[in-house]
């Protein structure tokens, strides 16, 4: 367990400073890229908090984005509301968080889990993309909602304005830096053995004494929360909003990143959403019907070859390497 | 990539409606439409994610195949019915060639199902959208007419669909209750090891179970593709829907399988005319998760499972 401690922390460090140093190679446009790239890494994150510790996939993890954007949108569109940013973050995830709560509460205190709890999020991510199209009066319908306004606040008479490229690239950096730090903190304590005996069997952990649902359900609010959060950020960035955020093909993807990364690893599937964004930019520069294509053949491919993401090919290498040593 | 889904089946072909006993009617014909529909994907899906808990987000593209199936032997001048005939054929190759290629090498590793057949849905998806191209493909009717009944008059073709799944829908309870090949089904479900003891081949009842389902998927598709927008996308809504039906109305018997798609599709039909379709479609799936709460063992199950 310390090794691989220090092993995780060694690649996050490494991560960290390729981020810092980033900006010194890169021009404004790729530091968008790589921005908004960092966003859906911290969605990625964000589901893997959950699915990663507890083994039960949400299949509608795009729904608490969604909302998180959506919230932010209508926040920082109303011209009454002071302090704008703030709130909407702030609404965004507790909105995220409290459906998360709702929904969460239904299922497992339910004894709904599985199949069953993939298959009630994958509705739900539906249900999300109907309402935001069919209650176009506060939502803009198909279109979605367009002029949201980049963050922007005061912070001890500093005034910080995330119009410009390079500002809300460090802005964005640092909250995902923090943010999988913080999850992976979380996680790997005495919080993250207790899931893990209730992913291996929750009835001998229920037994001892856990409390299997209420565990579950706070895994799943705060995942929701920060899915929320990206999803406040991103609609910033990008200055829309719109239906497909919370649509199922957005929550496929995230979990094709999070699977290419690595399940578990919340550093994985980071990398794994900066990496697939960046082919899926080439692809579709390319063919842009050629995209879900691969995507299905991505999936196809990592069931069958890479069950542990990306990151265990290096573990893979390293034993291969130490048992040809071994040979020598 | 936007996608957007589609109602599952038109509420506006039906014709006009002036009085109440027309509308209620009307309401329950359509209800029993879509109630006929729903049986019939949501048959496959009690096989393979209810009995194998095998959770195929593949099968929506059952009926997208079926569907395309009939539209394209239309559009190449053949019948209707010939379209409809090869329907669930159609559906039982792609069902059986997903059996034989990856399902089966996952029957341990739940998970990885999940993403291996969600991964083979958006292949169909597009393979469909580059052969046939984007847009909704048009599929006429056999019948154009209408059919007096009860104080209204009502598509004929849409009574056409009713009698055809209720036969096949009788026809799978025969096929289960009454043959030798039903026994071994319901063996394998009962306990796979002991059926394997007692000389039963369980790998071959799951594919032929399997390629049963999609064939029966593949002819629901062909029965509704005159109904619906045919699009490579509009699996996913049926998807959705037949999940809840199984899940609503629990594993194990037609008669969960048939309350839960008389809870969908009734549910459906009756807030398609209060509300938009799609705020209808999020309406009901809101209802049956809190159905699925409230009851998590089905509708007609008390303690099993």
């Amino acid at each position: 367990m310390i090794a691989r401690d220090r092993n995780w922390l060694l690649i996050f460090a490494f991560c960290v400073a390729l981020a810092i140093l980033y900006p010194f190679i890169a021009d404004g446009y790729q530091l968008t890229v790589i921005r908004d790239a960092l966003i859906f890494g911290l969605f990625a994150a964000s589901l893997d908090f959950f699915w990663g510790r507890t083994g039960i996939l949400c299949f509608g993890h795009a729904a608490f984005f969604g909302i998180g954007g959506y919230i932010m949108a209508l926040v920082t569109l109303n011209d009454a509301i002071p302090f704008a940013s703030l709130l909407g973050v702030l609404g965004a995830i507790a909105g995220a968080a409290l459906v998360a709560a709702i929904i969460g509460y239904f299922l497992f205190f339910g004894g709904i889990r599985g199949s069953y709890f993939t298959i009630v999020t994958l509705a739900l991510g539906v249900i999300c993309q109907q309402a935001a199209v069919s209650w176009s009066s506060v939502t803009g319908g198909d279109s979605g909602l367009i002029g949201i306004p980049p963050i922007e606040f005061e912070v001890a008479g500093w005034h910080v304005d995330l119009g410009q490229d390079l500002p809300s690239y460090i802005f964005v950096s640092a909250i995902v830096a923090v943010a999988v730090f913080a999850l992976w903190s979380l996680s790997r304590g005495r919080w993250g053995t207790v899931l893990t005996a209730i992913q291996d069997n929750e009835t001998r952990a229920a037994a001892l004494g856990h409390n299997a649902p209420l565990r579950l359900l706070i895994t799943f609010i705060l995942s929701a929360a920060i899915a929320g959060l990206a999803g406040a950020l991103y609609v910033c960035m990008a200055g829309l909003v719109a239906p497909d955020l919370s649509g199922l093909l957005l929550s496929t993807e995230v979990i094709v990143w999070v699977a290419v990364g690595g399940r578990g690893t919340l550093l994985g599937p980071v990398l794994g959403a900066i990496f697939i964004q960046r082919a899926q930019q080439t692809i579709s520069s390319f063919n842009p019907s050629l995209w879900p294509l691969l995507l299905g053949c991505v999936f196809v491919i990592i069931v069958f070859v890479l069950p542990d993401g990306i990151l265990s090919v290096y573990a893979r290498l390293k034993s291969l390497f130490k048992g040809w040593r071994r040979a020598q | 990539m936007p996608r957007k889904p589609c109602s599952p089946v038109c509420a506006n072909a039906s014709p006009a409606r002036p009085d109440a006993m027309d509308f209620v009617v009307t309401t329950l014909l359509n209800g029993l439409t879509l109630i006929s529909i729903l049986m019939l994907v949501g048959l496959g899906l009690a096989i393979s994610f209810g009995l194998m808990n095998v959770t195929n987000l593949a099968h929506g593209e059952f009926v997208t195949v079926g569907a395309f199936v009939v539209y394209f032997v239309q559009s190449i001048g053949g019948s209707f019915w010939l379209g409809l005939a090869l329907a669930p054929i159609a559906g039982a190759v792609v069902g059986c060639v997903l059996e034989f290629a990856i399902i089966r090498h996952l029957y341990s590793r739940p998970v990885s199902t999940v993403l291996a057949t969600w991964g083979v849905s958006l292949i169909l998806q597009q393979g469909m959208e580059l052969t046939f191209g984007l847009g909704a493909k048009p599929v006429t009717p056999p019948i154009e007419g209408t059919f007096d009944l009860f104080f209204t008059v009502y598509p004929a073709y849409r009574l056409i669909l009713i009698a055809i799944a209720m036969l096949t829908l009788l026809g799978v309870i025969l096929l289960i209750g009454r043959t030798s090949f039903g026994l071994d089904i319901r063996t394998v479900i009962q306990n796979r090891e002991m059926a394997e003891g007692v000389g039963i081949n369980t790998r071959r009842t799951y594919a032929i179970a399997f390629t049963f389902g999609a064939a029966i998927a593949g002819l629901a598709g062909g029965l509704v593709a005159p109904l619906a927008i045919v699009l490579p996308q509009m699996g996913v809504n049926y998807l959705a829907n037949a999940f809840f039906v199984v899940i609503v109305g629990g594993v194990g018997s037609i008669g969960g399988l048939v309350a839960g798609s008389v809870f969908v599709g009734g549910l459906t039909s009756i807030l398609n005319y209060q509300i938009s379709p799609s705020l209808a479609q999020a309406a009901v799936l809101l209802a049956a998760i809190v159905a699925v709460r409230l009851r998590p063992n089905g509708l007609f199950n008390g303690a099993s499972r």
